[in-house]
């Protein structure tokens, strides 16, 4: 349905100690102190196939992510903290402790080639 | 006919002595029956009873059969039985040639009723035909173009192209109707344009309008999809070729870059890398979306599967239960789509500002023209003839 053909020749392959076949390292606790001390952090609700999708990408790019899970009674709460609005389009972003965006924005800076060095200066990748 | 054939070959021949021609005549009759064998022979000593045929009784059976006739009868008997006889006789003489006709000319008319039902009914089968062929064709050119059968559907949540909310999904696709009417433009006048060499602004103009045009697009989709994110996902309301590629409800980016970029050479070589660099980026932002809607098919299915056995509330309630969650799951397919369509006006806006303000004119024929080609091969494929089965 959502893809005619089912593989992409482009996709690469999972190789041995791939980051994608590893865990993504979950954190709790205060949402501004995870987001401070890890590089790159996705901020989204609990189960939500869109923060997937997020963690997918970064970790395509060889970045594994910090995920925070926002239960539905957080939400407000945990998106006044993240962009000053108690209404935030989960999943977002943070890069080096600084607001990205949510998804729209990631793929627009992916889409321009502007992620990856970000990435890298953020520490979050070194090649 | 066939009819009378035992009467033909009656044994005694006599049907063979009494021709048909000479039947009415009493004196003939009377004269044919003298040469009978030495049958009747005998008869003459009957009197009067043979010289007038007529007074023959009437109430005689007249089995054309003439192997009733008992030779070995006693005199007594004889008599009756030739009178019974001949008035068979001459009933067969008389009745035969009245008979037969009226039989002949029954079973001709007969016959030929039939063959005029026959040929009727024929023509009715063959024109029963051509209107279902017709009917079957106007459903074909309706499918493909997403039609809707407007009116009074408007009770049901359903409608006739299989879409929720049918009202909203109509005036979806009366749109896109015009969408494609307005590209099929837009692509000419590039054509137009590129070929007659127009200055860079107005080149400009084109690009930015047809730029926006797929802008449009996309926000009618995104409407749409509110309505009935399923109908959007499966690209019923595009043509079957072009349904052959879909993805997130439309077309893959980075397919789209692919066959661009050989038809916009010369690049410069910054241009080629930046379209390298761009194509790469969708191919991974695709497979990033792809295996999000992976994910959740995988939770859809978990939340469908029946849950643990237990007694009647138990059941009830976690069926309840996880439709409400498969509901709610449901809900995140419209961020996929929009996704999907986002992808895409990122690929066009980058490529946009890569490339010159021709080749971007170029590259936008060349994408209007492919869709065009695709819409034209769904309607031959549909209107291809077909072999009868």
């Amino acid at each position: 349905m959502h893809q005619a053909i089912p593989c992409s020749n482009t996709r690469a392959w999972p190789r041995p100690g791939d980051i994608s076949s590893s865990p993504p390292v979950r954190q709790s606790g205060n949402v501004r102190q995870v987001v401070e001390d890890n590089p790159v952090v996705v901020v989204g609700r609990k189960g939500c196939c869109m923060s997937h999708s997020v963690r997918r990408l970064l970790q395509g790019l060889g970045v594994n992510p910090t995920v925070y899970e926002v239960s539905t009674e957080e939400e407000t709460a945990v998106a006044r903290e993240v962009c000053g609005t108690g209404d935030a389009a989960f999943p977002v972003v943070f890069i080096g402790g600084k607001f990205l965006g949510c998804i729209d924005r990631l793929m627009a800076v992916h889409m321009s080639g502007e992620l990856v060095p970000i990435l890298k200066e953020a520490g979050a990748l070194w090649l | 006919m066939e009819l009378y054939s035992g009467y033909l070959e009656d044994p005694f021949n006599h049907m063979k002595l009494l021709c048909p021609n000479s039947m009415t005549s009493a004196s003939t009759q009377f004269a044919s029956s003298m040469r009978i064998g030495g049958m009747y022979d005998r008869d003459h000593q009957l009197g009067g009873m043979w010289n007038d045929p007529y007074q023959v009784d009437d109430s005689q059976t007249t089995s054309p059969s003439l192997g009733d006739v008992k030779l070995d009868n006693p005199l007594d008997d004889v008599p009756n039985e030739l009178q019974g006889s001949s008035k068979s006789y001459e009933h067969e003489t008389s009745k035969p040639p009245e008979k037969v006709l009226r039989r002949l000319a029954q079973n001709r008319e007969a016959a030929r009723k039939s063959r005029l039902r026959k040929k009727a009914y024929i023509q009715q089968l063959e024109t029963s035909r051509i209107k279902l062929a017709q009917l079957e064709q106007e459903l074909d050119r309706t499918r493909n173009q997403g039609g809707y059968i407007s009116g009074h559907l408007g009770e049901s949540n359903v409608g006739l192209n299989g879409a929720v909310n049918s009202a909203e999904i109509a005036a979806f696709e009366i749109q896109y109707a015009h969408w494609v009417d307005e590209q099929t433009r837009l692509t000419c006048e590039l054509r137009s344009a590129i070929q007659a060499q127009v200055s860079d602004i107005e080149l400009h103009m084109l690009v930015e309008s047809s730029m926006s045009h797929y802008e449009n697009l996309y926000r009618i989709k995104a409407i749409a999809a509110r309505s009935d994110v399923f109908y959007i996902m499966s690209g019923m309301w595009r043509t079957s070729a072009e349904r052959f590629f879909l993805w997130m409800g439309g077309f893959r980016p980075s397919e789209l870059l692919k066959i661009l970029v050989p038809q916009l050479e010369p690049l410069a070589e910054s241009q080629t890398a930046a379209v390298n660099g761009l194509r790469k980026s969708s191919q991974q932002a695709e497979d990033a979306l792809s295996q999000g809607m992976e994910k959740l098919q995988q939770t859809l299915s978990e939340t469908l599967t029946m849950g643990p056995l237990g007694g009647p509330d138990a059941i009830v309630n976690n069926y309840m239960g996880q439709m409400a969650n498969a509901l709610g799951k449901l809900e995140a397919l419209v961020n996929f789509v929009n996704q999907g369509d986002h992808l895409r006006q990122e690929a066009l806006q980058q490529m946009y500002k890569i490339l010159t303000i021709r080749q971007a004119a170029r590259g936008l024929l060349v994408l209007g023209d492919y869709f065009q080609r695709l819409r034209a091969l769904s309607s031959l494929w549909a209107a291809r003839p077909r072999e009868p089965s």
